[in-house]
Parts: C-alpha cells; structure tokens; sequence
C-alpha cells in the first residue's frame, strides 16, 4: 500500500493558532501530534504532543528530574496555565531542524514512511503532493497495516 | 633553531587555545604533538618526569574529585539545601540570595565549581520561578561565589590544584593563606550584590507563598546514599586536611575517597565513569607536555633567571604584578593554562628567595589573581559559561557584556582587597 492509500484527513493548525486551542485538539482527538500550517496553507512542521509537554515542563525541571518532586499536587496540576496567551510557534522547538519536515510523497511505500517517522523521530508524517497537503499517517495507523499484512503470531 | 620553534608552536596552541578557534582539547593535543615531532619530548619526558611530564598528582586528584562528585550529586542534596534555605529565608529576595551564596561558595570550596553550578542553577530557576524574580541576579550571584568559594581551598579550583602539585604546598596550607581572606571577599561580595542587583530584590509577600509549599525532603531521592556519602566525603577532607601527617599525595586520597565510595554505593562504572570529563583531563595531560617541552629547551629557566634577576627581594612588586596581572590575564583567556604555563616561572622566583615566607607569598598572589580574575567577564571561567549556557536554554540570556558589566566590578574590588590583603599578612606584619 502507499503513502496516498493510508493517508487520513488530519487536524491542522498554523503558527497562530492559540496554543491551548491545539493541545486541546490533540486530547480531545487523543491525536499524537498535529501537522502546522504556515501563512501559505503549505505544510510547515509537525507538533508531537511530547513537545507541548517539553514546553510546559520547566527546562530546570528537565536538566534537573529530581526537581519534579518538590512540587506540590496544586502547582503541579497548574502547569498548563504557561499554555495561555501562547501560540503554536512559541512551542515549537526553536532548533534549526524545525523546518526539516515528517514528510513524503504521495507514492512512497510502507516502509519509506516508516523510515521517516523512525529517522525523525515523529509520531505522524504528512503526505504531501507538490505543496498540497492530502493527509497524514499516524504511527498506530501505519503498525495497523502492517500488522494486518504481517504475521498472524 | 629548535628553541624558537617550540616556543612559536607554543604560542600557536596557546593562541588557539585562547581564541577557541577550535575545541580546547584539540589545541592542546595539536601542540603537545608539535612538541613531540620537534623530538623534544618523547615517551620518558611525557610520562614519567616530574619536571616536564605530566603530572599525574593533577590528573588523578581531579579524576577522584570527579566520581566523588558524580556520586554525591545523585542524591539531590544539592536542592535541597537550596529550597530549604529559600524557605528559611521566608522567601525575602536578598535573605534567599545570600543564602544561595554562602551555599555556593562553601560547596565551590570542596567541589569543582563547574558541578556546583551545574547542580545548584536550575533549583535556582525554580525558586526564582516562585518568588517571581528575575533569576539572572541570583545566578550571576551564585557563578562568583563558585569563583570566589573555589579559591579557599586546594581542591576548589583547577589552578590551586596545578600551584599546589608544582611548589609542594598542603591543603592546610591553602586554607590558612588563602580561606580567611576569602571569608572577608565573600561578605564584601554579599555586600556588593545588595548594591548591584537591589532593583531584583522585590519582595512580593503573595509569591512567598509559592516557595514555602515547595517540599525539600522529596528531592532527597536516597537517604542511604546521601549518609554514605557524607561519611566519605569527611573522612575524604580529613585525608586532605592530614594528607601531610599520613604522607599521602591529595591525588591518592581522592582516588581512596573515590573508591570506597563506589564500593559503599555500590555504584556501577557506566554510572560514575560517565560523569568524568574526560576533555578536561586530557586538555590537562597535553598541556603539561606543551609547558614540558618549554621547560625541556630551558626557555623557562631563561625567564626564571631574568625575572629572578629582575626581582631581586622584590616580592611585594612581584606579588602586586602576579595578583594585578593574573587577574586580567585569567579575564580574558582560561586560567588553566595560565596558571600551567606561569608555575614553573613562580617555582623559580620562589626557590631564588630560598622558600622564605615572603617568596612563598608569590604562589598565594597567583593563586588569588587566576582564581579570582575568572570572575571577570563571561569567558573568564568555565563555571561563567556553564552558567550562561543554562540560564539561555531557560530564556534568560545573559550576553557577554551583562556579564562583564557585573563581573569587573567584583573582580576590581576582590582583587584590590586581596591585594590588601598580601601587603598586609606577607609584608606589613610578616
């Protein structure tokens, strides 16, 4: 099967979109991760749900775990308060490879989508057709098929 | 011919080096190779002399130093003390930065200063986080203290390593020359910093609050392990403080530290082998082959001769140009290599006085100068850039001349009171 046949309809949002707008997309959807537009409508990266997390985490917290226990059950519940007033593009990672897109071809085959998600370490790859996005695939969607092919035990 | 050929590679690592053209340890791999195809060092030279090898007594005391602390960081003691201390400030801004300090500093006098930082910033974040204040006052605070604590002691400070290995001085040496007057530098400091950063320290009662309902005791993650801990790291200071009357070398006592408390944690080698940092002791090994080979062409012994020549019975001058120098120096480029480099010329200087107190004073006016003169701008020490490096991935950027603004300022005043400070216990009192 190819990239084009798994490909789903799949949430997006752009760089402005409200930040507690999108993880409240991918809790209510239970998505891994959503595809982000740029101002053009073209796909632009993808946000892992583990990233949103990244960003409400402290970075002293994740340079220092054991920082995590000094919190009490009330502060600890407020960490999603830093979502408010946030856009998209204020939790996206500010690396470089940002713009090094999940991405592939209409016709790739199970195994190039795998190899993308694995090598980019991405719960979701979009299938792109020149600059139209037609879907994404999702980790469980793409184990699915091949679970479904593979072996019975 | 050969002379001034090793001398020019020298200066060419020395240069690279400095400039961080390319990585530290590669420059001074690159420059102890040069010294080896020049044939003036060669396998014994390297290894196994004690004038122009490397020393190992450096090596292997910071080798120790390194496991000890790759173990006594695992049980979050570090956080804390640094909560509690917040929490016993009542979350007053000035009261917790000071507290910070006096933390930082002590922990700086017994641990490298890198790890202290390393482990004392982000708790730092996180209660400059509750209190609602800006962090980077009390971080660019804690970074000095680390290079002002870090002076009191042989151990606290690479350079105080590499003095106390090349002229033979003891622990107890270093504290009683060195600890009281930087006792005095860091109530100055304390002092300076209510000055400097007075605009951070608001007090908001609200934010108090958040502080106080953080939990200390939770970040203690092995109380076993912390105990052990404690019972090695004295006996370690007792080693260190008695090294002289057990006639073992620092290095051995630290290695001895480092093993029993492997043995007693029961910590695996992936575990604690992983936090050594390797470059740093490899930067160690090719730098001494680097001012080995110096020593080799009789370069420093020329200088040795010229300055001891120079100098005559003049050691408050020599004390004052060392102190003054060093610090400006060690400002701007590491003062490892400073400090590797400048020994031998200093052994010189020390022994043409016949080891009288007031020649010995020389290695005190460059302990001080190197170790405190890092204070001065952002690259002056590792801990400097360890410390920005965390505070931007938090988005707090601290650029090299925020720092610099603060750090000539402490490093003006701390100077000119150890200076002070020379003239008086060396040459006014002597």
């Amino acid at each position: 099967m190819l990239a084009r046949d798994l490909a789903q309809t799949f949430p997006t949002v752009t760089l402005d979109t409200e930040a507690l707008d999108a993880a409240r997309m991918l809790t209510e959807n239970r998505l891994p991760g959503l595809i982000v537009l740029d101002e053009h409508g073209h796909p632009y990266t993808v946000l892992p749900g583990s990233q949103v997390l990244r960003f409400v985490v402290p970075t002293y917290v994740q340079d220092d775990p054991a920082l995590a226990r000094a919190y009490d059950e009330k502060s600890a519940d407020q960490l999603c308060a830093k979502l408010v007033s946030r856009q998209v593009r204020d939790v996206l990672p500010k690396r470089k490879d940002v713009l090094d897109l999940p991405i592939v071809a209409p016709d790739a085959t199970a195994i190039e989508v795998a190899a993308q998600m694995a090598g980019m370490h991405s719960p979701i790859v979009a299938v792109v057709d020149g600059s139209a996005l037609l879907g994404a695939i999702t980790v469980s969607g793409l184990l699915a098929h091949l679970l479904d092919i593979g072996p019975t035990s | 011919m050969t002379t001034w050929l090793v001398v020019a590679a020298f200066v060419a690592a020395y240069v690279l080096i400095a400039t961080e053209r390319i990585h530290r340890v590669a420059a001074a791999l690159a420059g102890a190779a040069a010294m080896v195809i020049l044939g003036v060092v060669d396998a014994h030279t390297a290894f196994f002399s004690e004038e122009t090898g490397v020393d190992w007594n450096v090596i292997f005391l910071l080798l120790g130093m390194m496991i000890i602390v790759s173990v006594i960081k695992q049980t979050g003691v570090f956080e804390y003390l640094a909560i509690w201390s917040a929490k016993r400030a009542r979350g007053r801004p000035f009261a917790v930065m000071v507290m910070l300090i006096v933390i930082t500093a002590v922990a700086s006098a017994l641990l490298d200063n890198v790890t202290t930082v390393l482990l004392i910033a982000p708790v730092t974040l996180l209660v400059c986080d509750r209190l609602g204040v800006p962090p980077i006052p009390f971080l660019l605070a804690e970074v000095m203290a680390s290079n002002i604590g870090g002076t009191a002691t042989l151990i606290g400070d690479p350079p105080n390593i590499i003095i106390a290995s090349k002229s033979g001085l003891t622990f107890n040496d270093f504290v009683f020359n060195l600890a009281p007057i930087v006792i005095v530098l860091l109530a100055v400091f304390v002092l300076i910093c209510r000055v400097m950063f007075r605009s951070a320290l608001i007090y908001d009662p609200e934010r108090v609050a958040a502080v106080m309902e953080l939990d200390e005791r939770e970040v203690i993650s092995d109380k076993r392990l912390l105990i052990q801990c404690g019972v090695v790291l004295t006996l370690v200071m007792i080693g260190f403080i008695g090294h002289s009357v057990f006639h073992l070398e620092p290095s051995i006592v630290a290695l001895l530290g480092a093993g029993a408390l492997v043995a007693v944690s029961r910590t695996e080698p992936h575990e604690f082998l992983e936090d050594v940092e390797w470059p740093t002791l490899v930067f160690f090994m090719g730098l001494f082959v680097m001012v080995g080979a110096l020593v080799e062409v009789g370069v420093m012994a020329d200088i040795g001769n010229w300055l001891t020549d120079s100098v005559g019975d003049k050691y408050f001058l020599a004390g004052s140009g060392l102190i003054w120098g060093s610090a400006a120096l060690s400002g701007i480029v590491d003062n490892i290599p400073y400090v590797a480099t400048m020994a031998p010329i200093v052994n010189d200087l020390v022994q043409a006085g016949g080891g009288s107190e007031q020649a010995n004073a020389l290695w005190w006016a460059l302990a001080l100068g190197a170790d405190l003169g890092g204070n001065a701008t952002a690259v002056g020490a590792s801990a400097n850039v360890v410390v920005i490096g965390i505070a931007a991935r938090n988005g707090h950027k601290i650029s090299f001349w925020h720092f610099t603004k603060y750090g000539l300022i402490v490093t003006f005043v701390t100077i000119t009171i150890s200076w002070g400070y020379f003239w008086l216990r060396y040459f006014a009192f002597a």
